[in-house]
């Protein structure tokens, strides 16, 4: 939605802008419409008053106090900015009231007295083809600015738009006009049936004559209303008049949507008058008692009467091959095959027991050969044994060792390499080393050597 | 001659031929809202017509003002339109003849055509009718949501067939091609007369086995009978 038009609905939602208008309310204000063409005067009060009450006794007779019910009609519509005090006395005397533009147009819609007709639209088309010629001859003689705008722009916006604006609420009115005629030819027909078809060709035609004449004036006047409009263009864009080019471009564009919609409707009422005309021909006067409708409804209501069933063709679409190619063979989506449950293996209980024995033996061997730390005894016991049991025996050398000596461990204890791919965290024996059960520091943790999927710390027992 | 076309081999090689060609052997009615299709029949029938003679059917073209392939002999596919299709398209066609539908020029609202149907034969009757298989308790909730599907199916198959036109917001424009429907009881005199006719010709089938039969189940009918999907095109060459 563009900004103005965001403008505008804030703006109506802030007023709460509504109308309320009830079928008296619009006669009133169609006998005010009536009464104020006559003359040119303001209404008076009583005026007002006289005429709801007149308008009262034709649309609700039974109206009980009518003057009292005019005071609030008439603060209702002035609520509404239908109707406008225009005296300025105040309380001073009774008010003099005119209908305001929004009143005038409801009423206006409803006369449908701006329907577009041939007459119309060639006295709008003529009468501003003289004022565009006018304006043009201005344009060569502007020779200043007031000129321009006094001569060219002004004109343009005000003159020259309002006759356009004319022709399109014109437009419109027809546009009603239409619907309405497309809603009676329905009535007709629903209520008289066979005797409408004279009625409802004759509405048809009507119409049809109606748009193909305005067309031809649409056609024929648009094309030199944008001629003109152009070559104002034109000279504004030289003399460098923006104003007055703005102007002539909105009025082409606006011209051009009335041509669009003449070109528019002659061709959607020309769809509706082959339907209705195939109709009247093949419908209306091939069943002028309306029978068929009735046996058809029959037929459907009444279930148990012979049913029939249409036949229709049915071919299957052609059955297009596909371009020979060699077959493609297409890998099985699998996994290779394997023994996914492996027996367990089978361990001698015996050859465990002779690690610790072996293990044990060589740790005290080496004590008694004056081995002083846990590294260095580890890495004497290691060389005894065989490479893939230096893992596990690494734990048990530290666990032999604190079983048989007693061992120190500072706060930081150092990491010792024991062989190239082992090491770990060092302990000092104590001068005495005693004998028999010790206090058992914390196991020495040993990282792990590649080949060997176990956990970080030395395994104990 | 009052062909446009000097010879078949011209008719056939107009750009038309193709694709008119295959929408009449899928059982597709042409007419007037078909645009040039329509006229190229009305400018190559005078050579279509035995063309389409040799392949066993007629190319009909009624009095109404649209066309369609009707095969008799074994060289061409046909069907039978299923109950749900025909009880569509006997309200389409009672719609069409409403002088209420002229007012948009023959478009009507999806929703009024449901509401007649249901203003003309109930729920229940409608449901028995479309779903014979059913024979469960009345549930106004479940029945109304199995009309409305087997509705819009039917309406869809009608659409392919050139009976009608779906428009955007479910509203319908109705074709002439729709006054098919009304050809049984088009005479005055009594109808099994033109159903007689309309046999003979090879235009409809009878149910006639039904007569004295529950009125919403066609005993003969293979969808009342077993599991085959109710409306599994009934072909037969």
């Amino acid at each position: 939605m563009s900004s103005d038009a965001n403008r505008l609905i804030s703006a109506l939602v802030r007023d709460s802008v509504q109308l309320d208008l009830k079928t008296l309310d619009l006669c009133f204000l169609a006998g005010l419409y009536l009464r104020s063409k006559r003359s040119v005067d303001s209404l008076e009060e009583d005026t007002l008053i006289d005429l709801f009450e007149q308008v009262c006794e034709v649309v609700e007779p039974d109206t009980e106090r009518p003057r009292v019910r005019a005071t609030y009609t008439i603060q209702r519509l002035r609520d509404q900015r239908l109707l406008a005090r225009v005296d300025g006395s105040g309380i001073i005397r009774p008010g003099d009231y005119s209908l305001t533009r929004l009143a005038t147009s409801i009423v206006e819609f409803f006369f449908d007295d701006e329907r577009l007709t041939r007459e119309s639209l060639s006295l709008l088309t003529g009468t501003l083809r003289s004022h565009l010629t006018e304006i043009l001859a201005a344009v060569k003689h502007a020779d200043t600015e007031q000129a321009w705008q006094e001569k060219v722009a002004a004109p343009l916006q005000v003159t020259v738009g309002d006759l356009v604006g004319g022709i399109e609420r014109r437009q419109r009115g027809l546009d009603a006009r239409q619907e309405e005629v497309q809603r009676e030819i329905a009535d007709l027909l629903q209520a008289d049936w066979f005797g409408a078809v004279d009625r409802s060709q004759a509405l048809l035609d009507t119409t049809t004559e109606t748009l193909r004449e305005l067309n031809e004036v649409l056609l024929r006047d648009t094309h030199h209303l944008l001629a003109l409009l152009q070559d104002i263009q034109s000279e504004a864009s030289k003399a460098d008049q923006t104003v007055p080019e703005e102007a002539a471009q909105r009025l082409i564009e606006h011209i051009d949507r009335i041509g669009a919609w003449g070109r528019e409707r002659q061709r959607a009422w020309s769809d509706y008058y082959q339907y209705v005309h195939r109709y009247l021909r093949d419908v209306v006067r091939l069943d002028p008692d309306r029978a068929l409708s009735q046996r058809l409804r029959d037929l459907i209501m009444n279930r148990p009467s012979p049913r029939f069933r249409l036949f229709v063709a049915s071919t299957p679409s052609i059955r297009l091959l596909r371009p020979v190619e060699s077959r493609v063979e297409r890998p099985a989506v699998m996994r290779p095959r394997m023994e996914r449950e492996v027996s367990p293996d089978l361990v001698d209980p015996d050859s465990e027991l002779d690690i610790d024995v072996s293990v044990k033996a060589l740790v005290e061997a080496s004590l008694s050969e004056g081995a002083e730390t846990l590294a260095e005894i580890t890495e004497r016991v290691l060389a005894e044994l065989p490479a893939h049991k230096h893992y596990i025996a690494a734990g048990r050398v530290a666990d032999a060792l604190a079983g048989i000596a007693s061992v120190r461990s500072g706060r930081e204890r150092p990491w010792r390499a024991v062989m190239p791919d082992l090491e770990l965290e060092d302990w000092d024996l104590s001068k005495e080393r005693a004998l028999g059960q010790a206090p058992r520091p914390a196991s020495p943790r040993v990282p792990r050597p590649e080949p060997e999927p176990e956990p970080e710390r030395a395994p104990k027992r | 001659m009052t062909s446009s076309f000097e010879s078949l081999e011209e008719a056939i090689a107009d750009e038309h031929f193709p694709g008119v060609d295959l929408a009449l052997r899928r059982g597709r009615h042409l007419s007037l809202d078909d645009g040039t299709a329509y006229q190229y029949l009305i400018d190559a029938l005078d050579h279509l017509e035995p063309f389409y003679r040799r392949f066993g059917c007629e190319l009909v073209h009624p009095s109404d003002g649209y066309f369609y392939l009707l095969p008799s002999g074994d060289r061409l596919d046909r069907r039978r339109l299923s109950t749900g299709e025909m009880l569509i398209g006997q309200t389409l066609a009672l719609m069409y003849l409403d002088p209420a539908a002229l007012q948009y020029a023959g478009v009507v609202e999806r929703q009024t055509l449901l509401q007649r149907l249901q203003g003309m034969l109930g729920a229940e009757t409608l449901v028995r009718i479309l779903d014979p298989r059913r024979r469960k308790k009345f549930n106004e909730r479940i029945f109304a949501e199995i009309i409305r599907n087997k509705v819009a199916e039917a309406l869809r198959r009608l659409a392919e067939l050139g009976f009608i036109d779906t428009l955007d917001g479910g509203r319908l424009r109705l074709r002439p091609s729709l006054m098919r429907f009304v050809e049984p009881v088009r005479g005055s005199k009594d109808c099994s007369a033109a159903l007689e006719r309309l046999v003979a010709s090879g235009e409809i089938d009878l149910d006639d086995a039904d007569l004295n039969a529950d009125p919403g189940v066609d005993p003969s009918d293979p969808e009342a009978e077993d599991e085959a999907p109710e409306d599994e095109p009934e072909t037969s060459a």
